[in-house]
């Protein structure tokens, strides 16, 4: 039966932290953890959910949580799993799971992921996707999208902000043969219980990106999060999908989308894009929603 | 050496007015400064410190400041009691509030007030560097607006040398910043809208609403003090919690039950975890002045499926922006409706 | 039972008497015999342990921390640049107090490129909260990976262990090692309980964040901890004696040290050598001895003042430079003697480097050297005549 906010549990594992207010991190984390309860065992690697949730005495996990170093989320998953494995802890009972960002897989973590998927342990990797370093405040990772404006990509005259695209981690991931992939969004919950449900019911490497707003690096009013991870989906910027048994899905497939552009100008960090700018991303859409509802299959 | 501690919350800008109030002095030739934040975890909305000492020596010491001449306070919601315990001997405290006090250690100035109308936004940073320019001796108010040409976005520069220039004039003739009311510190601090979900100010709290039985989450408990103990490894209690995040709220949601048809959407948009449903089968009634201050029966939470955690939540909104039937809203924090 | 086996093979034979639950490591030249090994014994079932063949050495260690916080224990193994790679991983596991068991085959680092035997990697690495102890032969190999085990675990000390051998002069060096029965092994070697873990009924976190106002005690009880941690090494050496009737000195050994006035200092292989040197000119009469360091942390600062205290001229001969400094054992035992008040002249003699041979005849020079050291220049290259001499 589907988890639904009348069925979802009670639990709060993740509470108390001091992540920004509107953070739709934590709101990812909040709800991972109702879905997989309260015998999860978590590892999250530097990054904004350890930095904001781990600060001794204020210990903001109900469940068994550990940091791991920066590269090694995946890694430390894998050892945990290896760990309750040898002492006879079901891995559908006591799932292992990790909070990773998007510096955190697509970049500094991506080596150690491959292998855990390699491997194909039974383990859950979430990877929260605000965009940037948010952690260090605000620079660019390989899943920052073109034209964002951040500390280490400034927006001026010369150059209007990041100058590559989002880099395709679930179609890598999805590569390996991993288990069970999926795309998601803070902004539409119910796909993403119901992806976090299936991830907990599959055995073997599981792979979950949840695209998760960030006010302070994107530059919105915090009360907005849920909106924009909403919009972003709408506008086609992000896509709703799952890989499973070797066969790619669009769980979510607009008829139409919405301003690209209304999507853009609403945030601080694309205010230096300009017209032909937004053209080229709007273009970059198109083809690769052409490409996946060909090659998708719906 | 004049030392400076700035009270404020990330985004407020107090450490950017620490930096010019520092860059301000070492335009002096002879003139030391060091600027610097406090650096934690916390996130925009916390609050922060920011620290500027002055000195016609060179400053060694980088350590934070304890006890100041000034103490800044960007945000009245900050302003509480102990306050004095940071002042020097003769030290004042610069408050940023419509209320004045009958303590001539505290300095009201409406620098929220100054800010929206010249700037349009409540970014009260450089009206308080503006009175520093002309409390802390051997400063001129020429320096500091030289700080904000120099260091401040080009479009920043005509409305915050406006803002400098008015609360130059506003301390050089003594005027006062606002009508007396003769509020006690204590009072302008407290949070006093948002206690147990009542919806305005002038409610007695009502017994918070008991979320369900049995469910997990971390609470709030004694800080643990024996070292010898607890940094042996770094394994300690799940949950384990020692401070509110209350302090972050410059506003705060209430609910309307009339209004509430307990869809859950604000609950499950809530990043915070800080609004649950409340415990089935359970009627909550109002204790104290519900009814003495005229409000109908069903009185707030009364029968109404969530509510909220004012120890923790933050203020975001993300549940009043959820809500279709606005059955949720925000009310300033603190002791101004 | 005797066996001829290389340190590695010896190495292997010590963690399977040992039974870690999850072992996970990368290979690397001069170590891949111990990982080949072992993972021939969980395939044989020899070795009842979850083997992860992880894509690096920073995750090698880093799967160790996972599934050392479950609470079981666990074996890695590296060399030279995996070493350096898994650093930052080093420090997590010792602040965790994570009691990780690891070999590590003494390798040159690079660059120039170079896959034979210094001690440049490991002893970079002093500060960063392993425990660190250098063997002589395979024997003791065999014996240290048992030990090591006993003193990571013991709940006063539970911090990470890593046990060095000499990239092949001792990893690829084949001698007679007599390995212990499982029972011995059992009898010494109690299965690994601990409170620093998950734990389900009453979960933890684990690894946090500690700021200022806290970090300093845990800085500081690593440290006092580590120190203490020699007391247990005492009690775990006897335990061994007792169990295996094997019976090992201490985190030093003073080899003819009693009336030597002329001492060379130590670790890992070439005290072997050295030994062998002092058996010789001893029988020709000459007064001298050598002082083995079996640990350089916890560091044996007192018991290597009062094996020099009395001595003339004193040698430390390592597999090390610190440019710009010295040898970092030089710098180590120098401390040491100073902080004791024991004045006794030393000079540093660097040698063996990126695999080259120590031979008889330059400790016998080393000796030599002593007896008249005036002029002897505080660093000397083993092997660079005249320019060696720094």
């Amino acid at each position: 039966m589907a988890i639904t906010a009348k069925t979802i549990s009670d639990n709060e594992l993740f509470f108390g932290h001091k992540a920004c207010a509107g953070c739709g991190g934590s709101l990812a984390v909040r709800h991972a953890l109702k879905v997989f309860g309260e015998n999860t065992v978590c590892a999250l690697p530097a990054g904004c959910m350890s930095a904001v949730g781990f600060v001794f005495p204020q210990l903001c996990f109900a469940n068994n949580a550990m940091i791991t170093p920066f590269a090694a989320t995946a890694s430390v998953l894998s050892g945990i799993r290896a760990g309750l494995k040898v002492q006879g802890l079901d891995p559908a009972e006591y799932p292992v799971v990790g909070f990773a960002g998007d510096g955190g897989t697509a970049d500094i973590g991506i080596q150690a992921l491959s292998g855990a998927i390699d491997r194909n342990d039974d383990i859950i990797y979430v990877c929260y996707d605000n965009e940037a370093y948010m952690n260090t405040g605000v620079q660019k990772s390989s899943l920052t999208p073109f034209g964002a404006k951040t500390t280490t990509t400034p927006s001026g005259k010369n150059v209007h902000g990041c100058l590559t695209q989002k880099k395709n981690m679930f179609e890598i991931v999805a590569a390996h043969g991993i288990s069970y992939a999926a795309t998601a969004s803070v902004g539409y919950l119910p796909d993403f219980l119901k992806k976090l449900e299936k991830a907990a019911n599959v055995r073997g490497t599981r792979y979950l990106h949840v695209l998760a707003p960030c006010p302070t690096g994107w530059g919105y009013p915090v009360d907005e999060t849920a909106d924009i991870a909403k919009e972003v989906v709408d506008c086609g910027l992000w896509y709703l999908a799952e890989y499973e048994n070797g066969q790619f899905r669009l769980t979510r497939n607009p008829a139409e989308f919405t301003s690209v552009e209304h999507y853009l100008r609403r945030q601080a960090r694309f205010r230096g894009v300009d017209e032909a700018d937004v053209a080229a991303i709007v273009a970059g859409r198109d083809a690769k929603w052409e490409r996946m509802r060909a090659e998708w299959g719906n | 050496m004049i030392e400076v501690l700035w009270h404020g919350r990330g985004g407020q800008g107090a450490f950017t007015a620490a930096r010019l109030l520092g860059a301000a002095a070492a335009l002096a030739p002879g003139t030391h400064a060091l600027a610097f934040p406090s650096f934690g975890p916390e996130r925009r909305g916390a609050p922060m410190r920011a620290f500027t000492k002055l000195s016609d020596a060179p400053v060694g010491d980088r350590s934070a400041i304890n006890q100041a001449d000034f103490v800044v306070y960007l945000d009245q919601t900050l302003f509480a009691q102990g306050w004095e315990r940071e002042l020097k001997p003769g030290g004042r405290a610069l408050v940023n509030t419509t209320h004045s006090f009958d303590d001539p250690r505290i300095l009201s100035l409406d620098a929220s007030g100054l800010s929206l109308e010249v700037l349009g936004r409540d970014i009260p940073n450089t009206v308080f560097l503006g009175a520093l320019a002309v409390l802390c001796e051997g400063l001129q108010p020429d320096q500091a607006k030289e700080a904000v040409r120099q260091y401040m976005a080009p479009k920043l520069h005509d409305a915050n040398l406006r803002i400098i220039d008015r609360v130059v004039a506003q301390l050089v003739q003594g005027e006062a910043a606002a009508p007396a009311t003769g509020a006690a510190p204590a009072e302008v601090g407290k949070a006093s809208n948002c206690e147990a979900g009542t919806p305005a100010a002038g409610l007695e709290a009502l017994d918070q609403p008991q979320p369900p039985a049995n469910r997990r989450i971390p609470t709030l408990r004694t800080p643990p003090a024996d070292h010898a103990v607890y940094a042996r490894n770094t394994c300690w209690d799940a949950g384990h919690l020692v401070t509110k995040n209350a302090g972050w709220r410059t506003q705060c949601p209430v609910i309307d039950p009339a209004a509430c048809t307990g869809c859950l959407k604000c609950y499950m948009d809530c990043p915070d975890g800080t609004i649950y449903k409340v415990k089935a089968a359970t009627s909550v009634t109002p204790t104290g002045g519900g009814e003495a201050a005229g409000v109908e029966k069903s009185t707030p939470n009364a029968g109404t499926p969530i509510a909220i955690d004012y120890d923790f939540c933050k203020g975001c909104g993300m549940c009043v922006r959820a809500c279709r039937f606005g059955a949720l809203s925000m009310i300033p924090e603190g002791g101004q409706a | 039972m005797l066996r001829f086996l290389s340190g590695d093979e010896a190495l292997a034979e010590g963690v399977r008497l040992a039974k870690p639950q999850v072992i996970s490591a990368y290979p690397i030249t001069p170590q891949t015999v111990v990982v080949e090994r072992l993972s021939e014994m969980v395939e044989a079932g020899t070795l009842d342990a979850e083997y992860l063949h992880v894509e690096s050495e920073h995750s090698a260690l880093s799967a160790a921390m996972g599934a050392s916080a479950t609470g079981v224990r666990t074996f890695t193994a590296t060399s030279s640049q995996g070493l350096l790679y898994m650093a930052e991983v080093l420090t997590y596991a010792a602040g965790g107090r994570f009691p990780i068991v690891m070999m590590n085959a003494n390798r040159s680092t690079a660059l120039p490129w170079n896959i034979y035997g210094d001690q440049r990697d490991s002893l970079a690495l002093l500060d960063h909260g392993w425990i660190q102890a250098y063997v002589e032969n395979a024997q003791e190999a065999l014996d240290m990976a048992l030990m090591a085990y006993a003193i990571a675990e013991n709940p006063q000390v539970s911090t990470p262990f890593m046990v060095n051998l000499d990239g092949f002069a001792l990893t690829h060096t084949y001698e007679s090692v007599d390995i212990p029965t499982p029972e011995q092994a059992d009898e010494f070697l109690p299965p690994f309980e601990t409170a620093n873990k998950f734990d389900f009924a009453h979960p933890v976190n684990m690894g946090y964040t500690a700021g200022p106002e806290h970090n300093t005690y845990y800085k500081y009880w690593a440290h006092q901890d580590m120190l203490d941690a020699a007391s247990v090494i005492t009690q775990v050496e006897a335990r061994f004696a007792q169990v295996m009737g094997r019976t090992y000195p201490g985190m030093v050994e003073a080899y003819r040290c009693e009336d030597a006035t002329r001492v060379v200092v130590t670790l890992g292989s070439a005290a072997g050598l050295v030994r062998s040197v002092v058996d010789a000119l001893r029988a020709q009469g000459e007064a001298i001895g050598l002082l083995k360091l079996r640990y350089m942390r916890p560091f044996p600062g007192a018991q290597i003042a009062a094996a020099l205290a009395g001595v003339h001229a004193v040698a430390v001969l390592e597999k090390d430079i610190s440019f710009g400094a010295e040898g970092t054992v030089a710098t180590n035992v120098n401390s040491a003697l100073h902080q004791a008040g024991v004045r006794v002249p030393t000079y540093n003699f660097v040698g063996g480097l990126g695999g080259a041979d120590i031979s008889p005849d330059q400790v016998k020079d080393m000796f030599a050297a002593l007896e008249n050291p005036a002029g002897l220049p505080l660093v000397t290259f083993l092997g660079v005549p005249e320019e060696g001499r720094c």
